[in-house]
């Protein structure tokens, strides 16, 4: 089928049967950016054609109505591809650049909107740039390595007035909306959520490289700012363009903190270091964030990522008194809430008949009982998963950039689910995150160190 | 398409079909650097699926004697699709298997074809595709024929099909879907004589591309 001219009520339909909605609660309507049929096409170039641009732009393309124009990237192998695709895809008369400057200037007339898919040190340049040409913004995370640049990306967004959401892909996801908005806020089914733990965990991998026909002469990287190749195609591992693991990966845990009580850290502990690879970036960081809540709660948050070992990947747990939620981006690695077992913690039999959870799966997981293991009165048996009801059957990020574009076509500013100022909040606490490793000492934050 | 094709699926065992107590020897692979970047995705796994744990290298297949010579090296490679989106046809035989962005080859969407010409007739009895092995994804309708007619319309051998829902339109495959990994994926091919070897794919499940790193095909020498 062509992509293209897929039609847009066509698009709500499959949409709809595409999610595994219950009919209480309809995502359709909470406008997490889903296109209507009167939508027009939206003409978009997207800087940077790495991996992660390549992700993005093939999700984007799967989007009625979109049609890439243009696409920047300074290796000309990567430009080449995201052109070669776009043009397998039929979007015919993308154009392919290696200057984002010339890009802005001849496409000006063409393009509504740019996706940022750069190392973290050039998202300001770029980012500004474009939206001082008029055209709105969807930038990868982390908003940047320097909070001054995060700073300078809301400070243009304000004066621009045009739209800047940032990539935290998990703040469009039905089954992350559902169990923050539904689960948690509305049916408190957790009851208080005191802690939190995110965890990123990376097996051993060597530096990128890259088959030296590919590479770009020692005068061009210079130019643009990179010492050599090996800094370029592995620049999160360095300070100048990236933040190492700790902002690459720990940015989407630690915007989910934020999300989840909907406040912000008071303090950041953080240990770490560069004990493995001797690189440039902390390899292993364990964070201790925490949250004052609105209400004037403490609530504690951990956050680990490591870089040489595999061991649990990766997935967020949300821990209350009545109960627990497990998710992870991928579904298989997370998307239980288990109920406590102690006396006192309500059935939640109303809310299965709700469609908040599913209900128990028939046969519990095999429990491994020993008969060498002495019965311990004070340990209470594990608790049963109930899973959450959504299914995501599209790629991760395409959530978010249809929450993007929706933004954009109907001019809803306040309809995005990450503005540049609630991602400015997570890149502070974020940051700080590194600062503490470096110093060994607690940051304290004060409110205002989150406003721009 | 006029199609004589006579299916002869083998089970990746490693096994191959030869009579009487024929010396045998193994298929030496030589392996590249594994490559897994980035966040795995949520891959929805067919029921057709391999259960071949993909960090595991699989077994390796037995030939008889002499019939283990590396038959594709440098040997010229066409395509359904002239004009590959990256990289060169000739990267799929140039015997260099690491992943990096600059040593795939990158196909349009849709079922597309890649056609090793081996020169001169010859019996084949074994290969390995590695299509793309920078993140574990699971290409679609993996096909692999054996002809000695360039079109491919006589005299067409099946020797792996996995396409499960007859995307290709070659019939259902009765061999399992399986994730990417560095150790490729080799199968045993019962002997079949052909000059041309041609595999099939449909896109996979990170987008709708077809990709290939390297194929090696091995068979008798001389």
């Amino acid at each position: 089928m062509d992509t293209l001219s897929f039609n847009r009520r066509d698009f709500i339909k499959t949409t709809a049967a595409a999610a595994t909605i219950l009919p209480t609660f309809n995502i359709l309507s909470q406008g997490s950016g889903i296109l209507g049929p009167d939508d027009d096409q939206l003409n978009v170039g997207i800087i940077g054609y790495g991996a992660e641009g390549e992700i993005l732009c093939n999700a984007a393309m799967k989007i009625p109505g979109i049609r890439f124009r243009a696409v920047c990237d300074i290796l000309p192998l990567n430009a080449q591809k995201g052109r070669g695709q776009m043009r397998a895809m039929g979007h015919t008369d993308a154009k392919q650049y290696e200057d984002y400057r010339e890009m802005l200037e001849k496409e000006d007339k063409n393009l509504d909107a740019v996706i940022v898919a750069t190392p973290d040190w050039m998202h300001a340049e770029h980012a500004n740039a474009c939206m001082k040409a008029g055209k709105h913004v969807y930038c990868e995370k982390e908003m940047s390595n320097s909070l001054e640049k995060a700073k300078s990306m809301v400070l243009t967004q304000r004066e621009t007035g045009k739209m800047l959401q940032i990539g935290h892909q998990r703040r469009s996801n039905p089954r992350y909306i559902h169990a923050f908005d539904e689960v948690i806020r509305k049916a408190k089914m957790l009851g208080r959520v005191t802690h939190a733990y995110a965890q990123w965990n990376r097996a051993v991998a060597p530096f990128l490289t890259l088959n030296p026909r590919a590479h770009l002469p020692a005068d061009k990287l210079e130019a643009y700012g990179y010492e050599n190749m090996e800094h370029l195609l592995n620049w999160r591992w360095f300070a100048k363009y990236g933040g190492g693991p700790m902002v690459d990966l720990g940015s989407h845990h630690i915007d989910l903190f934020f999300w989840v009580w909907d406040c912000v850290p008071i303090s950041v502990t953080a240990i770490g270091g560069n004990d493995y690879y001797n690189r440039e970036m902390n390899d292993n960081v364990m964070a201790q964030y925490e949250f004052k809540t609105k209400e004037g709660l403490i609530n504690r948050a951990y956050y680990q990522v490591l870089t040489t070992t595999s061991n649990g990947g990766f997935y967020e747990k949300f821990m209350g008194e009545n109960g627990s939620l497990t998710l992870a981006e991928i579904t298989e690695r997370g998307n239980t809430v288990e109920r406590e077992t102690r006396e006192g913690v309500p059935a939640w039999d109303s809310f299965i008949k709700q469609g908040l959870v599913r209900a128990l799966p028939k046969k519990p997981p095999a429990v491994d009982v020993s008969s060498k293991i002495v019965t311990d009165s004070r340990i209470t048996p594990p608790p049963p998963g109930y899973p959450l009801p959504i299914e995501l059957n599209k790629p991760a990020h395409m959530p978010h950039l249809e929450n993007f574009f929706f933004a954009v076509r109907r001019n809803k500013p306040e309809a995005l689910t990450c503005p540049a100022d609630v991602a400015y909040e997570s890149a502070v606490a974020v940051l700080a995150a590194n600062v503490s490793v470096a110093k060994r000492e607690t940051i304290y934050f004060k409110p205002e160190d989150f406003h721009v | 398409m006029k199609l004589k094709t006579l299916t002869m699926v083998v089970a990746a065992t490693g096994l191959v079909i030869t009579a009487g107590a024929q010396e045998k020897t193994q298929i030496k692979l030589v392996l590249p650097k594994p490559c897994f970047t980035g966040t795995p995705k949520d891959i929805k796994k067919h029921a057709n699926f391999d259960p071949h744990p993909h960090d595991k290298e699989r077994p390796a297949i037995e030939v008889p004697a002499g019939c283990d010579k590396l038959l594709s090296l440098n040997c010229k490679v066409t395509s359904s699709d002239p004009d590959p989106i990256i990289g060169d046809l000739s990267y799929i035989t140039d015997g260099d298997k690491d992943h990096d962005a600059a040593t795939y080859v990158e196909l349009g969407p849709g079922v597309q074809w890649v056609q090793i010409d081996l020169g001169s007739e010859k019996e084949i009895h074994a290969a390995c595709v590695w299509h793309y092995h920078g993140e574990g994804r699971v290409y679609r309708a993996v096909i692999c024929q054996i002809s000695s007619d360039p079109d491919f319309i006589d005299g067409v051998v099946t020797v792996f099909n996995n396409d499960f829902n007859n995307y290709a339109k070659f019939g259902v495959g009765k061999d399992k879907e399986y994730l990417e990994s560095h150790f490729g994926r080799p199968f045993a091919v019962p002997a079949v004589k052909g000059r041309y070897v041609r595999f099939y794919s449909r896109g996979n499940t990170s987008n709708e591309m077809n990709h290939y790193t390297e194929i090696e095909v091995y068979g008798k020498g001389g």
